[in-house]
């Protein structure tokens, strides 16, 4: 008999052992996931990661040039003493080049110092015919093509087109006599516009979710009484939570986009985008204000009162002021899920990126952007991790401060 | 005593704050009718715009309901087999994530050490809080590789690892933390005399959390399983980047390419106007369809589900 | 009616959805006196006291029918303005529940609500306000600190100033020492006594000790009924009612 219940003892508790370990197994799998998320987002992205990419147009400018006539000469410059060490610099014509790679790892040359009195000081913009444009190269310049003539009137070319480096295009200036012209790029591949648009979609969108939300939570909680109406009003609410944000999409495209037609736009646009979004946000801040309203003791709101209050001094003066963790709790989230959409935006905001976007242009919030990288024919890996990690930081960091924010409204006062 | 107060109190003023009162009531009710209404309008608007092609442009709706491809060039758009792809792929992920979320939960609130479990609602709120494209570029440079690599073993070719496969398992990471934390929610819900009484009569810890706990969790595990579902419905972003596009289908092989209800609205948006842009809203409101009707049917069985001891 | 009633109250009726809290009140409430009305819970006593200055207005499915005049006029009718009703009724809550302010904020909110603006007459009505409820002393240098710095005992001495701010007429206590020791509870019925001279105050209380120390006159309520209304010292020494006898001897409770 006892040896039977040893027996039956020993299965089960290596039946336990196994059930327990299945546990421990999945919840291994998610951690192991999301390192391989973090390990492959921060390996592809991180090298690309830099001032440049944050405040780098997305787009380059192409600059065909020529020299000013009279200046269109070589001389004798010194280079500066805090040059670069890998740079090569040209004596004669006061400009120096370094080799460096572009965001999709090709090498460039880049324009590293230009001397003030340098012939490349003084160029004509070769692209407007009409009119007399003159500018500088300026350091940061990818050096295309730059054709010149030696000294017996012979044309040859220099510059990336020829597969040079910095040092080799240094020694073919050297030969040069008179530069004939010169193809400049700026690099582009970087993200400020598209930061710029996320900083409007956050900005507008809040401006009109929060209030309205939190009115709308006034409302639900402060004055509604509990019947058919207020029901049918939350489940409404709530029945938002559910809806695909490619849903919202269509809606901002059809709905809003009259709205924005009154302000004055004609394509897709970010206050578009903004609106859309607001409409999306508004579920989280009701619900997260109005979680923060309960927590509110009631003996404040019957305190202010008896003090000869009315209901909007008690709400505005005590209540709100109480709820304030709560509400920023919504905003953070709210903050996170702008951020992160990319659906809905794809709809009302298009999928240009947009260098200098403002509320009624087209441009791309961060996520859209990553979109527009990913749907391209070569997708560049690099570029969609590097943005990938700048979102995954401004989460991370919203996250935080949402767990801060919510121990605080935890150990109440009251 | 002196008095300060009550010669400034005026009944005039008063009355005036009451009818302010009354307007401050007024205004916030109108926020609220307004963020309830937008579900309303979003019904409407996409409705009477899904449904113009059918009544405008010579759509036929049963073709369009029932068709087995999406040719856009060709300008036939039959949605049938999107509807069926869009399934099979939130289903396929529902069935791997869901006993992998449902464990974890179990994990987290039962049997890992305090810190462990810590540590795990901190993995689940990261994972959820990542956006879904960030999802979207992971599982293009490693999950469509995994699946390749998967294919040639059995001497297959992908489309560069674009297929069913992929999709499913991208959504069964996406969904893997709503699942698990609406489970979290409902297994700490379970009243501790259940767990204690099982206790008593002689079942272990472990007996005591696979068959007591969590079949007394099952309704709210089963309402994260249907919010899981519903994520997995309406993911787009994400999902375009690893699907391929079928034209046709419908798509049962794993390592063939697929297309979703979701992919499809957001392939090729460049026009605005026309056909192909209606078209788009047609989708849509089959979309709301299906995730309104797997509610409800998922609902039903949860009762019963719910009902049964 | 005479002059020396406050408040006076007639046939009060007050129902919760289908249940009747209140049934037939009748009362006339001096002015100048400490009123106390005791009970054993759910009686009725607080609910009748919320009615004094209509709290019981945003309480939904509640209803009240029947009269309750101030001075003479009726609190429910269309003439009396609920926010001016309030300046006049002030009430002190069963737990201290300063408002998350500062101190001086706390004492300065029911005039700011009407209007007051002036840095220098707050400042004046803070510090007679602390005075009268014997606080001034120990918070003059700290004003602008958080009223939640203070003890359980001061916070509900600064609710006290914080009603006597709005210079009202009566004071409804609702339980006001229930939930402090007894220290601090004797120096609030100490101010109670005091603050009669100015106020009249009307004080629930479960304690039958306290009732019988501080007020001039008592009502005993037995589940939505006034048995008996008398002065304190008749209710505790010769009751009228054998209900009221058997409370007060501690028969029930």
């Amino acid at each position: 008999m006892m040896q039977v219940n040893a027996a039956v003892k020993k299965k089960r508790k290596i039946k336990d052992a196994c059930l327990n370990a299945i546990t421990y197994l999945s919840s291994g799998l998610g951690a192991f996931i999301l390192i391989a998320i973090f390990v492959f987002i921060f390996s592809k992205g991180f090298s690309s990661l830099g001032f440049d990419l944050l405040k780098g147009n997305y787009w380059s400018n192409n600059y065909l040039v020529s020299v000013e006539e009279s200046y269109n000469q070589a001389g004798n410059y010194q280079a500066p003493a805090d040059l670069n060490e890998g740079a090569a610099f040209s004596s004669k014509w006061g400009i120096a080049f370094v080799d460096a790679q572009d965001q999709n790892k090709d090498n460039v040359i880049l324009i590293e110092y230009v001397d003030e009195a340098s012939p490349f000081a003084r160029l004509l913009d070769d692209s407007i015919k009409d009119k007399q444009v003159t500018l500088s190269a300026e350091s940061g310049f990818q050096v295309e093509r730059i054709s010149y003539q030696d000294e017996n009137g012979i044309t040859y070319t220099a510059g990336n087109i020829m597969s040079q480096n910095a040092k080799e295009l240094c020694e073919a200036l050297d030969q040069a006599d008179v530069i004939e012209q010169a193809y400049f790029k700026t690099p582009g591949g970087g993200i400020r516009g598209s930061i710029l648009s996320t900083l409007y979609l956050i900005l507008v969108s809040l401006l009109i979710a929060l209030p309205l939300g939190i009115a709308a939570a006034i409302y639900l909680h402060e004055y509604a009484k509990q019947n058919k109406v207020t029901a049918l009003i939350r489940s409404a609410i709530d029945m938002l939570t559910g809806v695909p944000s490619i849903i919202f999409g269509l809606m901002g495209v059809t709905v809003l986009f009259p709205v924005t037609q009154l302000f004055g736009a004609t394509t897709t646009n970010i206050l578009l985008g903004a609106f859309t979004m607001a409409v999306i946000l508004l579920p989280t801040i009701i619900r997260s204000t109005e979680e923060a309203l309960i927590v509110v003791p009631k003996s404040m709101r019957d305190a202010s009162l008896s003090l000869g209050a009315n209901q909007s001094q008690t709400i505005f003066k005590v209540v709100l002021p109480c709820a304030i963790p709560g509400i920023l709790t919504g905003v953070m989230l709210s903050i996170g899920r702008v951020i992160g959409e990319s659906a809905a935006l794809i709809y009302t905001m298009g999928t240009y990126v947009n260098d200098a976007p403002h509320l009624l242009s087209q441009g791309t919030s961060l996520a859209v952007h990553i979109y527009n990288i990913m749907s391209s024919e070569q997708p560049n890996f690099e570029l969609a991790s590097a943005i990938s990690i700048v979102i995954l930081i401004f989460v991370l960091i919203l996250n935080i401060t949402v767990k801060l924010l919510s121990k605080k409204l935890n150990k109440a006062w009251y | 005593m002196k008095s300060f107060v009550r010669d400034v109190i005026s009944t005039e003023k008063n009355e005036k704050k009451l009818r302010k009162d009354k307007r401050m009531r007024a205004c916030f009710f109108t926020a609220a009718l307004l963020s309830s209404s937008a579900i309303a309008v979003i019904v409407i608007f996409i409705s009477m715009k899904g449904i113009t092609p059918f009544l405008q442009e010579g759509v036929d709706f049963f073709s369009f309901l029932f068709g087995t491809t999406w040719r856009k060039d060709q300008g036939i758009y039959g949605v049938g087999f999107i509807i069926v792809n869009t399934l099979v792929s939130s289903f396929g992920a529902l069935l791997l994530s869901f006993p992998l979320s449902v464990l974890t939960a179990l994990f987290i609130t039962k049997i890992a050490p305090k810190k462990l479990s810590a540590m795990m609602t901190t993995v689940i709120e990261l994972l959820a809080s990542i956006p879904s494209v960030v999802y979207g570029v992971f599982a293009s440079g490693t999950i469509t590789l995994l699946v390749s690599t998967l294919a040639a073993q059995f001497g297959l070719v992908t489309a560069g690892g674009s297929s069913l496969l992929a999709v499913i398992l991208l959504l069964a990471i996406m969904i893997f933390p709503t699942i698990t934390s609406l489970s979290i929610t409902a297994i700490r819900a379970v009243d501790k005399d259940v767990e204690l009484g099982s206790l008593a009569l002689g079942a272990t810890r472990t007996q005591t959390n696979f068959k007591v706990v969590l079949t007394s969790a099952k309704s709210g595990i089963f309402a994260g399983a249907i919010l899981g579902l519903g994520r997995a419905f309406g993911e787009a972003t994400a999902v375009a980047m690893v699907a391929g596009n079928k034209m046709f289908g419908p798509t049962f092989n794993l390592f063939d390419t697929t297309r979703t209800l979701t992919t499809t609205m957001l392939s090729g948006l460049k026009e605005t106007t026309g056909l192909d842009y209606d078209i788009r809203f047609s989708a849509g409101l089959v979309l709301m369809a299906v995730i309104l009707l797997s509610n409800l049917i998922l609902n039903l069985v949860k009762k019963k589900v719910g009902n049964m001891k | 009616m005479n002059a020396e009633t406050i408040f006076h109250v007639d046939h009060l009726d007050l129902f919760y959805g289908d249940k009747q809290a209140l049934k037939q009140i009748k009362m006339d409430i001096k002015r100048n006196k400490i009123t106390a009305l005791i009970g054993p819970s759910g009686c009725g006593k607080s609910t009748f006291l919320r009615c004094l200055n209509r709290m019981n207005d945003l309480v939904d499915g509640c209803k009240v029918s029947g009269t309750i005049e101030l001075d003479g006029n009726d609190i429910h009718s269309t003439q009396m303005n609920v926010v001016d009703l309030r300046t006049k009724v002030g009430m002190v809550f069963q737990k201290a529940n300063p408002f998350p302010m500062s101190i001086y904020d706390n004492i300065a909110y029911g005039p700011r609500c009407q209007g007051i603006k002036s840095k220098k007459i707050l400042d004046e009505i803070v510090e007679q306000s602390l005075t009268k409820a014997a606080l001034w002393e120990e918070v003059k240098d700290r004003l602008q600190e958080s009223a939640f710095g203070l003890s359980g005992g001061q916070q509900q001495r600064l609710c006290i100033a914080r009603a006597i701010a709005m210079e009202p007429e009566v004071i409804l206590m609702d339980e006001p020492t229930s939930a402090l020791d007894p220290i601090s509870t004797s120096k609030i019925e100490e101010m109670a006594m005091e603050l009669k001279k100015d106020y009249t105050i009307i004080i629930v209380t479960h304690n039958m000790q306290q009732a019988a120390r501080v007020s001039d006159e008592t009502a005993f309520f037995l589940m939505g009924e006034m048995v008996e209304f008398d002065e304190t010292k008749k209710i505790f020494q010769q009751p009228s009612d054998k209900r009221t006898e058997d409370y007060i001897t501690g028969r029930f409770g």
